[in-house]
């Protein structure tokens, strides 16, 4: 069918524009990255040394990096933990409500419309010590005692990020699931009930093989998406109380931008790509392997 | 369907119940927001959860006179129409090639393209500006849409080229016999076919541009107003004291995409499953 090897100048012309774009302002600037992760390169002058694998030791010698790192996991597994768990019990949720399916879905997921920087701004009002509604809840129902300097207390800046995170994706994930729900097949689920299983042994036995695909994809997305959170840090506690709730992306920001050391940030953004493409891998693989066994 | 023939259970109001209390959760952020933006100060901080006593938009008008929201307001919405433009002439033509001319050479392109998905844009920022420097898309509006653009390349791609694959050749091959160019054939013919993607991929970018933080914030000159959201993140810094007029901000903000999200509600829910279906 295929003519043998000869430039295709159709596709050629289609393909260019987004091939430039791409490669010019995606590709060339993250290869220029792998060689400023090499030097001490502080953003401004145009005096760039290169200084081998310093950055590299840096990061693996110094303490801040070991703690951005702790950070970046501590909320990454927390958000993705709870996202999914809250997703799909939202998409169970609006799969079996009688009334107004279809208003409670837009209602779970109109937070995703809202910015990192809004829906932060509005979470830090709410968690405030003194005019928070948390703490104005709390207090209404008798449990005065729980109020909390609920982003300042460093045992739970990180949690309470994490909780704006899952309220501003879980809807996202659940459309997803939504979708996987609605895949699955109605008969094989009346079959089960007719010989006698249980709701549990019905979603147990049949509903999660048949949706474990989109919660392997949802798994990493949202891993990925706990790896580059930056807006909601950035406004609710810019990183602090001290560094407790400096992530890998926002150390990398905060040398680069304040401290003029871009050489050694965008070491830690190798380091972040690392390990993405690490997270991606092993979802090919989870993907693969469920193919294998259906 | 048979469902519906059922007698409402227990279980069902049981079930209706716990929907509405999590559908309150989940919307009384927003609510908050929304009525806060109508009270002074001084009634945000007495009862934050008290709903506005009377129509009250002096946050709107300090706002705009206390700050120049209304150029942040043109500038985002300039970036995000010229950047959807451009992204709807460019990305899927591209996809087009790759998908209808496929050969080594495009399905290795198709890879390199999703291999993009993986890159966070804090890795490459720093070399990023430096090389828009040399260019002069540095410190103005074509920057930043340049660089939506081309971040937007990868998700579009995927996305154009799921949908390809359900839509049958022989039109495409008819309109060609015809004699239209390939050009011709994919711009009249094959992209209004396109259209519920096309509406998924504007809405999903459109939303991640209007709301995008770090990128404007950094490439748009300093000293002056940038975009919506990197406005309020500078209000949040700089009023620490009047929150009254950051919600302002912050509704102006929410509104568009909330006026769009009913509008369009199908195309968001098409393109976050075909996104997810191969992402």
């Amino acid at each position: 069918m295929k003519k043998a090897k000869k430039f295709d100048s159709v596709a050629f012309t289609f393909i260019a524009p987004a091939f430039i774009l791409f490669t010019l302002f995606v590709i060339v600037p993250t290869i220029a990255s792998v060689y400023y992760s090499f030097t001490s390169w502080d953003g401004i002058s145009s005096d760039i040394k290169f200084i081998g694998f310093a950055n590299y030791r840096e990061i693996f010698t110094s303490a801040r990096f070991g703690n951005a790192l702790k950070n970046t996991a501590i909320l990454t597994v927390f958000i993705s933990v709870f996202e999914n768990a809250i997703a799909l019990g939202l998409a169970l949720i609006v799969d079996n409500v009688r009334w107004g399916k279809n208003f409670f879905r837009s209602a779970f997921y109109i937070p995703v419309l809202i910015s990192g920087i809004v829906s932060g701004f509005i979470w830090k009002i709410m968690y405030n010590y003194n005019f928070g509604t948390l703490n104005a809840m709390l207090q209404g129902v008798g449990l005065g005692d729980f109020k909390q300097d609920w982003l300042g207390n460093a045992a739970l800046t990180l949690p309470m990020i994490g909780v704006v995170l899952i309220w501003k994706g879980a809807g996202y994930y659940m459309i997803i699931y939504l979708a996987s729900l609605q895949g699955v097949p109605v008969e094989l689920i009346e079959a089960a009930e007719i010989d006698g299983a249980s709701a549990w042994q019905r979603f147990k036995a049949i509903t999660v093989p048949l949706i474990s695909g989109a919660f392997t994809i949802n798994f990493t997305l949202s891993l990925i998406k706990g790896l580059k959170v930056f807006d909601e840090i950035n406004v609710m506690t810019d990183g602090g109380p001290g560094f407790t709730s400096e992530t890998l992306v926002y150390l990398l920001y905060k040398v680069g931008f304040n401290e003029g050391r871009q050489g050694f940030g965008t070491a830690v953004g190798i380091m972040l790509l690392f390990i993405i493409v690490i997270l991606n891998a092993i979802q090919q693989k989870f993907l693969k392997s469920r193919e294998v066994q259906l | 369907m048979e469902r519906a023939k059922k007698r409402v259970r227990g279980r069902d109001i049981i079930l209706f119940a716990v929907t509405v209390f999590l559908g309150i959760l989940f919307i009384y952020p927003i609510f908050f927001a929304l009525i806060s933006a109508f009270k002074s100060n001084g009634d945000i901080l007495k009862n934050p959860a008290a709903l506005p006593t009377s129509l009250y938009v002096q946050n709107f008008k300090d706002l705009f006179e206390q700050s120049d929201f209304a150029t942040a307001i043109l500038n985002s919405v300039l970036i995000t129409v010229i950047s959807e433009v451009l992204i709807v002439c460019v990305i899927p033509l591209a996809a087009y090639g790759i998908e209808r001319r496929k050969s080594r050479t495009t399905s290795l392109i198709y890879t390199y393209f999703l291999a993009g998905m993986m890159i966070p844009f804090h890795l490459y920022m720093f070399p990023l500006f430096k090389e828009m420097k040399t260019f002069h898309l540095f410190g103005n509006m074509s920057g930043v849409i340049v660089c939506c653009v081309s971040g937007a390349v990868p998700f579009g791609c995927l996305l154009y080229s799921s949908f390809l694959k359900g839509i049958p050749l022989e039109i495409e091959e008819a309109a060609m016999i015809d004699g239209c160019t390939p050009f011709q054939t994919f711009w009249k013919v094959t992209f209004p076919l396109l259209g519920p993607c096309t509406g998924s991929m504007i809405i999903l970018n459109g939303l991640s541009i209007w709301n995008d933080y770090l990128m404007p914030y950094l490439v748009l000159p300093s000293g002056k107003a940038k975009t919506i959201t990197v406005e309020i993140a500078a209000f949040v810094g700089q009023y620490t004291a009047r929150w009254d007029i950051v919600f302002a901000g912050t509704i102006i903000s929410i509104v568009p995409a909330l006026v769009i999200f009913c509008a369009f509600q199908k195309y968001f829910v098409k393109g976050v499953t075909a996104g997810a279906a191969k992402g």
